[in-house]
């Protein structure tokens, strides 16, 4: 890069973007809804119990980490999210790649999968709690419930997407068909679903709280509906502004580690 | 000449299409260069992709050695007229691909091979780039070294050469048939090149419009001899064999099937 970067590359189509420059804007826009919501705030525009400060919702976020073990909470959300996350893509990955793989395999699962994938979760917590109890179970297996079959759909597709050549040039080179999943599919199709479990994982936080609100004593979402019944607004936030910051840094981890692991893009 | 590949009475249909006009009978000798020249949309690229094992005739059958061709395998190399390769494999794992499910040669052979092929295209020093940093006709020598390094008896070549500067060109043609010669292959090529076609071939098979037929069979090795220079290019022979190629081209591209 030469450095020649003008202000008016920034409204030109799909002009490239240094990385720092980028950094700062990404920055300034976050600074930006900050310093608004601020200042509505301390003008009293708003009602502090239903719409406090953010200051206020920072000082009570450091105030739950300090007595109220916010850490220890947000930690075992994160293992329950990470637990039913792989188990969701250990079983997704080689299902899904069978599906396009094998016509047949696909005929039959497909309308289960799609029945299931359209069945609203929380809908599912009674049947899951006379199910599993109340226990870790209920909560993996409804977070599991609401990714496993939706990973299954793109995971199929992401292999459909492989072209047929890169298949027929393994067979030409004498490939077994194993080898050609593992060799080939697999590895044409990887960027694509690193892409598709990142946006996956996101989509078990949602489940995540669902599930401990309805039945946890520990975790976020019961951080959030405890403070919630003695009308806590700030500790409220503070939850949910947990979870937004644990879901901004897993994805700019993931998004790194794609760019790193998938140099050739 | 024994015969080494042998199309007997086959059909080709792609549902109502009918690619091959039936019945589609050739031969094609052991260690025979043979060139398919004909209209675009003929059915050339189905005719290679059934020697392959790509695609099956739907009736009767091809053999090679006297046996059905059945699935695809190393032994029938396949240079693809959309020359890929994987853009998650270096230029040089890209050409050792081609021999990584042969358990006939060792490691040292393979990256021996892998050099050898890498330097014979001109890439040798792109080695460690990815495909996606390298020009068109780059791409296209990444898979023509994959197809020679993997060492088969039959290669077939799907316009190969297309992408490709002249000089390259003129270089890799030269190479092709030295390899054919001194390695005892079996080549099919496809081109819409006359002068690549009357260069390299043994025989050279001019196809109508689909469904492809044999229109005409040009014996060049009679006219040429088996060695080609880069000398016999400027020669009247040379250029009277171009001609009449052309003039058949034509022909077979304005008749109506
Ligand atoms: N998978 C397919 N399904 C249906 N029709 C096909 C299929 N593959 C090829 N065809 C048809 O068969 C005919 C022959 O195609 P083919 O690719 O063999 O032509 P070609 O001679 O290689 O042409 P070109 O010189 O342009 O590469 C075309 O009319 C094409 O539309
Ligand atoms: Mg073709």
């Amino acid at each position: 890069m030469g450095g020649g970067f003008a202000l008016r590359d920034l409204f030109r189509l799909r002009a490239p973007l240094p990385r720092t420059v980028s950094a700062l804007i990404a920055l300034a826009a976050s600074a930006l809804v900050l310093a608004v919501w601020e200042g509505v705030a301390r003008l009293g525009l708003t009602n502090p119990v239903f719409f406090p400060a953010p200051s206020a919702v920072i000082s009570a976020m450091m105030r739950m980490f300090a007595d109220q073990h916010l850490a220890w909470n947000a930690w075992v959300s994160i293992l329950r999210v990470w637990s039913a996350f792989l188990l969701a893509a250990v079983m997704a990955i080689p299902i899904g790649m069978m599906m396009s793989a094998y016509r047949a395999i696909g005929a039959a699962l497909e309308p289960i999968v799609d029945f299931i994938r359209y069945l609203p979760v929380p809908a599912l917590v009674p049947l899951s709690i006379i199910w599993f109890g109340v226990g870790e179970e209920t909560k993996i297996f409804l977070l599991w419930l609401g990714t496993f079959f939706q990973l299954v759909l793109l995971v199929s597709d992401d292999m459909r997407r492989v072209p047929q050549e890169y298949i027929e040039i393994a067979y030409t080179v004498g490939a077994k068909p194993g080898q050609v999943l593992k060799d080939v599919a697999f590895r044409a199709m990887l960027p694509g679903l690193v892409d598709n479990l990142r946006i996956t994982l996101g989509w078990c936080w949602t489940y995540l709280i669902i599930a401990e609100i309805v039945a946890a004593d520990s975790g976020l979402g019961f951080v959030i509906w405890a403070a919630r019944r003695y009308m806590k607004t700030p500790e409220v936030m503070a939850g949910v502004f947990l979870i937004g910051i644990i879901g901004l840094l897993t994805d700019q981890l993931l998004r790194a580690a794609h760019r790193r692991a998938f140099r050739y893009l | 000449m024994t015969a080494h590949l042998t199309f007997t009475n086959v059909t080709k249909r792609f549902g109502k299409v009918e690619v091959v006009a039936t019945p589609f009978n050739l031969q094609i000798a052991r260690n025979e260069f043979v060139v398919f020249l004909g209209p675009s949309g003929c059915g050339k690229t189905t005719l290679m992709r059934m020697i392959g094992g790509l695609d099956t005739p739907s009736t009767e059958d091809i053999r090679l050695d006297g046996a059905p061709v059945g699935g695809p395998d190393w032994r029938r190399g396949m240079v693809f007229q959309s020359y890929s390769s994987f853009p998650w494999l270096t230029v040089a794992e890209n050409v050792a691909f081609g021999m990584r499910y042969r358990t006939d040669l060792s490691e040292e052979e393979k990256l021996g091979r892998r050099d050898h092929y890498l330097d014979l295209v001109g890439l040798y020093e792109f080695s460690d780039t990815y495909p996606n940093r390298v020009s068109g006709g780059m791409r296209q020598r990444i898979a023509i070294a994959r197809t020679l390094a993997a060492g088969s008896d039959v290669l077939l070549m799907d316009e190969p050469f297309g992408a490709l500067d002249a000089q390259r060109r003129e270089q890799l043609q030269g190479e092709l048939r030295r390899i054919q010669r001194r390695d005892a292959k079996t080549v099919v090529f496809v081109t819409h090149d006359v002068e690549e076609a009357a260069f390299l071939a043994d025989r050279v098979i001019v196809f109508s419009k689909r469904p492809a037929r044999i229109m005409a069979e040009i014996d060049v090795r009679a006219r040429l001899g088996e060695d080609r220079t880069l000398e016999m290019r400027d020669g009247a022979d040379f250029f009277a064999l171009r001609n009449e190629m052309l003039r058949l081209v034509r022909a077979s591209a304005g008749e109506e099937p």
